[in-house]
């Protein structure tokens, strides 16, 4: 497993950016960067060298699935892994997710095994393509 | 305030006035009697605007003195605001009050649980056969164990956290619904009560809904996490 990526965490929350922050530190991930919202995320995104996108989706300013849409149009980045952490439940919006071309959708409140066994799996579907 | 009866008396007047002049071929006293009688018509509506402007003053007077609108939109709804941002700030700093002590433990039990198992390791090999090392060497052991399940413990109460994140946007949704109540409010104090802006926005599902609450409608939710990845799966994702 690469445990040296870099993961960009976008939440409005602090409490939250922490909490996945120490999960993924957790899992062996040390590199974890942290936005506020989409507007915050996407420079970031765009200047940085992130291999992995965790973002909530209800924020204010720019919310989750917009900043979803704005990287998958960017083509430095649309092949980027796109995790969706939020609480955000209704199925006609984890299709849009997925049609935005989501790579992994989390509902809150989650578990440190559920957010591991989906960066797994995202990742061994990337290794794979 | 003249009655029906009175006005009946005084149409009486003039339809009488009014039909001598047409007898008598006389145009003049007929305008004259036409005018009389419009007269008293306009005099009948504009008595009855009157009544009812004098209700609608009284029914909003009554309005702002007996109801508590003036009071809720001007203290007791930004106040409802202000109490939600506080519970909003409270339950932030002790979420961090909460992983800031986690933090601070964590170092310390994966410290003692290396140590416990190291130092029981080493007193094995070097008192093998010292008369406490069964026991010396099984309480290292079982606070190595101890130790990695209080780790273990510590993260999930850091994940427990999250609930700050949920109550959070779920008053922050509320204190969206506050806001606009206050704009309502405020409105209608402005005019007094006789028109009232309808319909309050539908949420835009762009932005999202929030999380869900028990007990109240939200539609086409998913129940958890396998409803997600089953549909997930069915979209190919």
């Amino acid at each position: 497993m690469q445990q040296n990526l870099n993961f960009l965490v976008v939440d409005d929350f602090s409490t939250m950016r922490r909490i996945i922050k120490n999960l993924l530190n957790d899992l062996g991930y040390a590199n974890v960067a942290e936005a506020d919202d989409g507007n915050t995320a996407l420079p970031m995104l765009k200047n940085g060298n992130f291999d992995f996108l965790i973002t909530d989706w209800n924020m204010p300013g720019m919310p989750g699935l917009d900043l979803l849409k704005h990287v998958r149009a960017e083509p430095r980045l649309s092949k980027m892994p796109v995790l969706m952490l939020t609480a955000e439940a209704k199925r006609e919006q984890i299709v849009e997710a997925a049609q935005a071309g989501v790579s992994g959708y989390v509902i809150k409140p989650f578990t440190a095994a559920t957010l591991k066994e989906k960066i797994d799996k995202i990742l061994a579907a990337q290794a794979a393509a | 305030m003249s009655t029906l009866h009175e006005n009946n008396n005084e149409y009486a007047i003039w339809v009488t006035a009014m039909s001598q002049a047409l007898d008598q071929g006389d145009k003049v006293a007929f305008r004259t009697a036409l005018a009389g009688f419009d007269g008293a018509r306009n005099s009948e509506v504009t008595t009855g605007i009157r009544k009812v402007a004098l209700d609608l003053q009284t029914a909003l007077d009554r309005f702002r003195v007996d109801s508590k609108l003036i009071d809720l939109a001007q203290r007791q709804v930004p106040d409802a605001r202000h109490r939600l941002a506080h519970v909003l700030r409270l339950t932030d700093d002790a979420a961090h009050r909460t992983m800031d002590l986690v933090d601070r433990c964590c170092p310390l039990a994966d410290h003692i649980a290396h140590e416990a198992e190291r130092l029981a390791v080493q007193y094995e090999a070097a008192e093998p056969s010292h008369a406490m090392q069964p026991q010396l060497t099984g309480f290292l052991r079982q606070t190595a164990t101890s130790m990695t399940a209080v780790r273990g413990n510590l993260a999930e109460v850091l994940l427990a956290q999250g609930y700050q994140d949920l109550s959070g946007q779920i008053i922050r949704g509320v204190m969206t619904l506050v806001d606009e109540l206050e704009t309502a409010l405020g409105e209608l104090v402005r005019i007094g009560g006789s028109e009232l802006e309808a319909g309050s926005r539908s949420q835009d599902s762009r932005r999202g809904h929030g999380p869900i609450v028990p007990g109240i409608n939200h539609g086409n939710a998913v129940g958890g996490q396998q409803d997600v990845d089953a549909l997930l799966l069915d979209l190919g994702v």
